[in-house]
Formats: structure tokens, C-alpha cells, sequence
């Protein structure tokens, strides 16, 4: 039996940062991590957002691609419109706006790495701060007394004691389980996500790709939309859904996306191979459940803290750790480990954390994406109806008074459709995210222009029609 | 280059263990199916009615435990294998 201030089950990027902050805090902590290093369970092909730098700063700046080869910036973000019959309707270059105030943000929508590389990376700023790793080594079991959490069991029996233990397990938590905080999550809180990787030669990406390094296929015809994510010799390409969603394999829906004329092109271009076949879970929730019971934390997946948006996970797991372990040491210095103490957490990340806001409109986002990229029906309207909308006019058949009439008439037929679904997802989203704004939206000093404008704008309707001659 | 025409297998790696760590309880089965299509690897099969596991499945599995998470009446048993063995990502 060995003895800690704190215990942390997995060496993800959450357990990890939770052992890094505790070790420099001096508390004595042990992290497990099942496989032979941090990184080689874990698929994610991770974006990292700027907001790592922003809240991290010395620690992102050592982040090289010494350590990371496989570091390249997504700067853009290439999206395709694919519709039912599987043809590109449209392809739109995102990058960040005018509005995006944050630099490094201006300059990368995702910094992206490999988990194989990026993991490690940040299990060895643990170890350096004085953390303890046991690697390969699978936590099989918790220790309770009088209904609190002690400690671990190893799979070999070994125990590990602290008065805080925390579960950085990640979506399929043993510590979740056994603490009775979740037995499994709901089946519309958690999705599966395959996903392929594949090699392309360095040169080939900088040169083809250049700085689109993203990519999302937009899909209509009952298929869930894809992501493209580029690293230094490689890419993925994967999709998730929902666990009662899927009507067949998985991997009927990803060949389909593989198998798109266009992605087949980008392969040759690439000179891309299959290289991994991979598969993950991902919680992706409206709002999360209890994070906290007597003598336990969860962070991370484990706790369901990817965005409800996007389900951008990395940051959430790492924020959610530096908290936890700010609460452990406050419970250890005061010798209160109850969940009467540890509820803190969950009112610190509810109310302090970038977690919290984005929990905030969590069930108006989550909704969102339900009802959009990840819905057939819906998809099958959307993609046609913003394709015709924003790259229509480009035609040359019919003079552009024709053409302008051609697609509103084509637009509004789908309106029967886009309405319901737009008014019922997207009024919502906005009244809760203008919620504390609303007093300036009706700001005075704006009011008066705007009333001002409308009866001018109403006298460019014509009330007939005029035909317009040469100025005589 | 067709994605349907290569070996799954071929591009996954795997450290063998010795230890079982997925298991079905078939009285508790009410034969839903959804295991059957959620496995990417295919590992799920009904034989004579009845819901079994690939003999192989040690050599496959990729531990993503959809086949678990999937299950409603918890017919199936899902620990991860033991530590340092199993599904290894390079490129995760
Ligand atoms: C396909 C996919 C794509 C994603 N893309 C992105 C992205 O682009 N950007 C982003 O920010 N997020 C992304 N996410 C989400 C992100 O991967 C997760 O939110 C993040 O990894 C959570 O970190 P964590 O430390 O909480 O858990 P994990 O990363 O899951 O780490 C848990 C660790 O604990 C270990 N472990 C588990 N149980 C035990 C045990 N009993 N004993 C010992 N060790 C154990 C595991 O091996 C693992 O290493 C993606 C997820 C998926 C599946
Ligand atoms: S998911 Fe569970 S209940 Fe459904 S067929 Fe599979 S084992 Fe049986
Ligand atoms: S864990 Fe995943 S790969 Fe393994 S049998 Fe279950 S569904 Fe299939």
C-alpha cells in the first residue's frame, strides 16, 4: 500500500495537467495511464484551439515541432457542400473573420497534432514538475470507506491511498462508475467516432493544401457530415454520431465520404495511404451531469465536458483539471474532503470556467448540431438551399435579373421546410446567447438610424413595375 | 483507390494479452442487433439466434466499447484490457 496527497486515474491531456498543477503545488501524486505511454489509446487527431495559448502561454511556447512533428497549422477551412448524389455543390474557404479579435487566433482556426505526440508531451511537463507515472498499468477498482473514495486498486492488486482521487479516465470512466456518479451515459450524451488516417507526403500537403489544412464535408443524403484534419505527413478523416443513430456500420457512412469523386481526387493528389483505422467515443451533451462525490473529481470526458457545439474536448479536459486541483489542495489544507467540500469544483467550473459559459446555451448548441450536420432530413434541404443561395448567381445562361428570380423562387421552395427547423433551433440559440446583450440591441443611439432607414428602404420597392430606359 | 477494397486488419496494430476482456451474458440479450451494426470491426455475429463474440476478437477489437455503451440491457461486460496490451494508435 503507498500512500498520496492525490491520485489521478489517466494520462490524457486532463490527467496530465491535473498531476503538472498538483506536483507544482508540492502535493505528493501518482497518474496511471493503461497503455505503454500517454497518447497510444487515444484518437482524437486533435485541433487544438487558441485559446491553449491564451490560457497557457510559457507552457504552449514549448510545444515545438521538435517534440510534435506532426504539428501544422489549420489555418483555413475548407468546406464542402456534398449533395444527395454525392457530388460538391458548392466549396467555401473559412477563415478567421474581421471580428476575431485574439491573436494567435487570427492566424489558426486549430493547431494540429497527433494524440501519440502531443499526449507524451505533456505527461513529461508532469513528470519534470515531480508527478509520478505508472504506465502501462490499468486501475481496476476504487477504494471506499463509509461510502467515500480512499484510493485505488491496480490490476495487480496493488493499492494506492489519497484523500483525492481523481477521474481523468476519459468518456468509458471506471471511476465514474464505481463512485455511483454514472453507470452509462444516456445514449443521445455520448457518440462514436471512426475515424481513418492517412499518410501523404509532407511536400505534397504544403503544396496542395497549403494552409487549408481543415477541412468539414457538409453532407446531404442521410450521411453524417465529415471533418478533414491535416498533420505534418498525414490526415484523418472521420465522422460521428450518436449511439442510437447509427442505422448501419459506422464505416458505411466514412467509405461513402472516402469514396466521394472529389475526396478520391485529393487522395491522388496526395498521394495519400490508408495507414490506421481508428474508433473513440466522445461525450457531446446538452449540459453535463454531477462531477463531484465524497473523496472523488471527475475532469474531462469523463465528466462530459467537450462543447456541446463541436465537441472540442482538449481544453475543457485541461481547464476542468487545474480547477479540481485547486479545490484538492484547499480540501487537503483544510483536511475536508467531503462532497460537501468538493462541491466547490462543480460551482468553480459552473460559474468561473470558459466550461460554464459554453454549458450556458449548452442544450441550444447541442440541438444545433443535432438537428443540422448530423440530421438527413434536414441536411437534405440545407445543403441545396445554401448552395443555390450563395454561389447561384454564378451562371451565364440568363441575364442576372432572370437568374436573381430563378434562385429566390428556387430558395423559397425549400423555406416550407428550412423554416420550422430555423425558427426552432436557431431563435433559441440567439435570444439565450443575446441574453445578457439585449439591453444594447435596443441601445437608443442606434434605434433613431435604424428607424430612419426603413421608410427610405421602403421606397425602393416599387409598388409597379417600371420599365428602366437610357437617361435622355 | 477503393477504401472498401483493403483489409481493416492490415492497417490496425495490436499487442495481444492473454485475458478476456469482453464477454456476453445472453440471458440478458433481447437480441436488438445494435451491437451487430455499431462494431466497426465487425467483431458481433448472431449465430442459431443467438448473439457471440469473434473468437478473435483480441486481435481486432480497437476498445472503442460502442458494442458496450450500445447495450441496453447490459448484456455485454466491457474492461478495458490489461494494461500495456491491445489496440495501439499510432496516428491518433
Ligand atoms: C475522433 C475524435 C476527434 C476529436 N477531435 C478533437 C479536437 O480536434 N480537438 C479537441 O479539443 N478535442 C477533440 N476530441 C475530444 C478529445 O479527444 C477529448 O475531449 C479529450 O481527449 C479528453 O481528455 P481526457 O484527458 O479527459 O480523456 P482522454 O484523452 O480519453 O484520456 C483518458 C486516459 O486515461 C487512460 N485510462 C482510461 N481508463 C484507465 C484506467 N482504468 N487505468 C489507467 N488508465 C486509464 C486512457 O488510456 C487515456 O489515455 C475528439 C475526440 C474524438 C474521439
Ligand atoms: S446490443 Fe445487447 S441486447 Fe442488443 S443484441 Fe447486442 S448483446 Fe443483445
Ligand atoms: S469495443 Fe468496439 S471494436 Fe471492440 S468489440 Fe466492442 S464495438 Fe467492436
Amino acid at each position: 500500500m503507498k500512500e498520496y496527497d492525490i491520485v489521478i486515474v489517466g494520462g490524457g491531456p486532463g490527467g496530465s495537467m491535473a498531476a503538472k498543477v498538483a506536483a507544482e503545488k508540492g502535493l505528493k501524486t501518482i497518474f496511471f495511464e493503461r497503455g505503454r505511454k500517454p497518447g497510444e489509446k487515444n484518437s482524437s487527431g486533435c485541433g487544438l484551439g487558441p485559446r491553449m495559448w491564451r490560457s497557457w502561454p510559457n507552457m504552449m511556447k514549448t510545444l515545438t515541432e521538435d517534440k510534435c512533428p506532426s504539428l501544422r497549422a489549420g489555418r483555413f477551412a475548407r468546406n464542402y457542400l456534398v449533395d444527395k448524389k454525392g457530388e460538391v455543390s458548392a466549396m467555401i474557404l473559412a477563415r478567421p473573420t474581421e471580428s476575431v479579435a485574439y491573436e494567435p487566433a487570427k492566424s489558426f482556426i486549430t493547431m494540429n497534432c497527433y494524440r501519440s505526440e502531443f499526449d507524451p508531451w505533456i505527461a513529461d511537463l508532469a513528470t519534470n514538475a515531480g508527478a509520478e507515472l505508472k504506465c502501462s498499468l490499468l486501475i481496476k477498482g476504487l477504494i471506499k470507506e463509509n461510502g467515500t473514495v480512499k484510493g485505488v486498486i491496480d490490476e495487480k492488486g496493488e493499492k494506492y491511498m489519497a484523500p483525492i482521487v481523481i477521474g481523468a479516465d476519459g468518456a468509458v470512466s471506471m471511476v465514474a462508475k464505481q463512485s455511483g456518479l454514472r453507470d452509462k451515459w444516456y445514449h443521445d450524451h455520448i457518440t462514436l467516432v471512426p475515424q481513418y488516417d492517412f499518410y501523404a507526403p509532407r511536400e505534397k500537403i504544403d503544396l496542395i493544401m497549403h494552409e487549408e489544412a481543415l477541412a468539414i464535408w457538409w453532407m446531404a443524403g442521410g450521411i453524417p457530415s465529415a471533418y478533414q484534419v491535416f498533420f505534418g505527413d498525414g490526415f484523418h478523416v472521420g465522422l460521428g454520431n450518436w449511439m442510437h443513430s447509427w442505422e448501419r456500420n459506422p464505416l458505411y457512412y466514412l467509405n461513402y465520404v472516402v469514396n466521394l469523386k472529389h475526396f478520391q481526387r485529393t487522395i491522388k493528389m496526395l498521394d495519400a495511404k490508408p495507414r490506421e483505422v481508428q474508433a473513440h467515443l466522445l461525450p457531446w451533451m446538452p449540459y453535463p451531469e454531477k462531477t463531484y462525490a465524497n473523496g472523488v473529481m471527475l475532469i474531462g470526458d469523463a465528466a462530459g465536458f467537450p462543447c456541446p457545439l463541436e465537441a472540442e474536448g482538449i481544453f475543457p479536459a485541461m481547464e476542468s483539471a487545474e480547477i479540481a486541483v485547486e479545490v484538492a489542495a484547499e480540501a487537503i489544507a483544510e483536511g475536508d474532503y467531503s462532497e460537501n467540500k468538493l462541491k466547490e469544483y462543480e460551482r468553480r467550473w459552473q460559474e468561473e470556467s470558459s466550461i460554464g459559459t459554453e454549458f450556458e446555451a449548452g442544450p441550444e448548441l447541442w440541438s444545433v448540431w443535432k438537428a443540422l450536420p448530423f440530421n438527413a432530413k434536414n441536411m437534405d434541404w440545407f445543403i441545396p438551399m445554401v448552395s443555390e443561395a450563395l454561389t447561384g448567381i454564378f451562371d451565364w445562361s440568363e441575364p442576372h435579373k432572370v437568374r436573381i428570380r430563378q434562385i429566390i423562387a428556387h430558395v423559397k421552395k425549400y423555406l416550407p421546410q428550412a423554416m420550422p427547423t430555423l425558427m426552432s433551433e436557431l431563435v433559441p440559440l440567439f435570444t439565450k446567447a443575446l441574453e445578457d446583450d439585449m439591453g444594447k440591441l435596443m441601445d437608443p443611439a442606434i434605434m433613431p438610424t435604424l428607424i430612419n432607414s426603413l421608410p427610405k428602404l421602403m421606397s425602393l420597392m416599387p409598388d409597379k413595375k417600371k420599365k428602366r430606359r437610357r437617361r435622355k | 483507390m477503393n477504401i472498401n477494397d483493403f483489409d481493416l486488419k492490415s492497417i490496425s496494430t495490436h499487442i495481444e494479452g492473454t485475458e478476456d476482456f469482453i464477454s456476453i451474458d445472453n440471458d440478458k440479450c433481447n437480441l436488438c442487433n445494435r451491437c451487430l451494426v455499431i462494431c466497426i470491426m465487425n467483431l458481433w455475429k448472431k449465430r442459431e439466434g443467438k448473439i457471440v463474440l469473434a473468437e478473435d476478437y483480441k486481435q481486432k477489437c480497437v476498445e472503442c466499447a460502442a458494442c458496450y455503451q450500445v447495450c441496453e440491457p447490459g448484456a455485454i461486460n466491457f474492461q478495458y484490457p490489461a494494461g500495456g496490451t491491445g489496440v495501439v494508435f499510432e496516428q491518433g
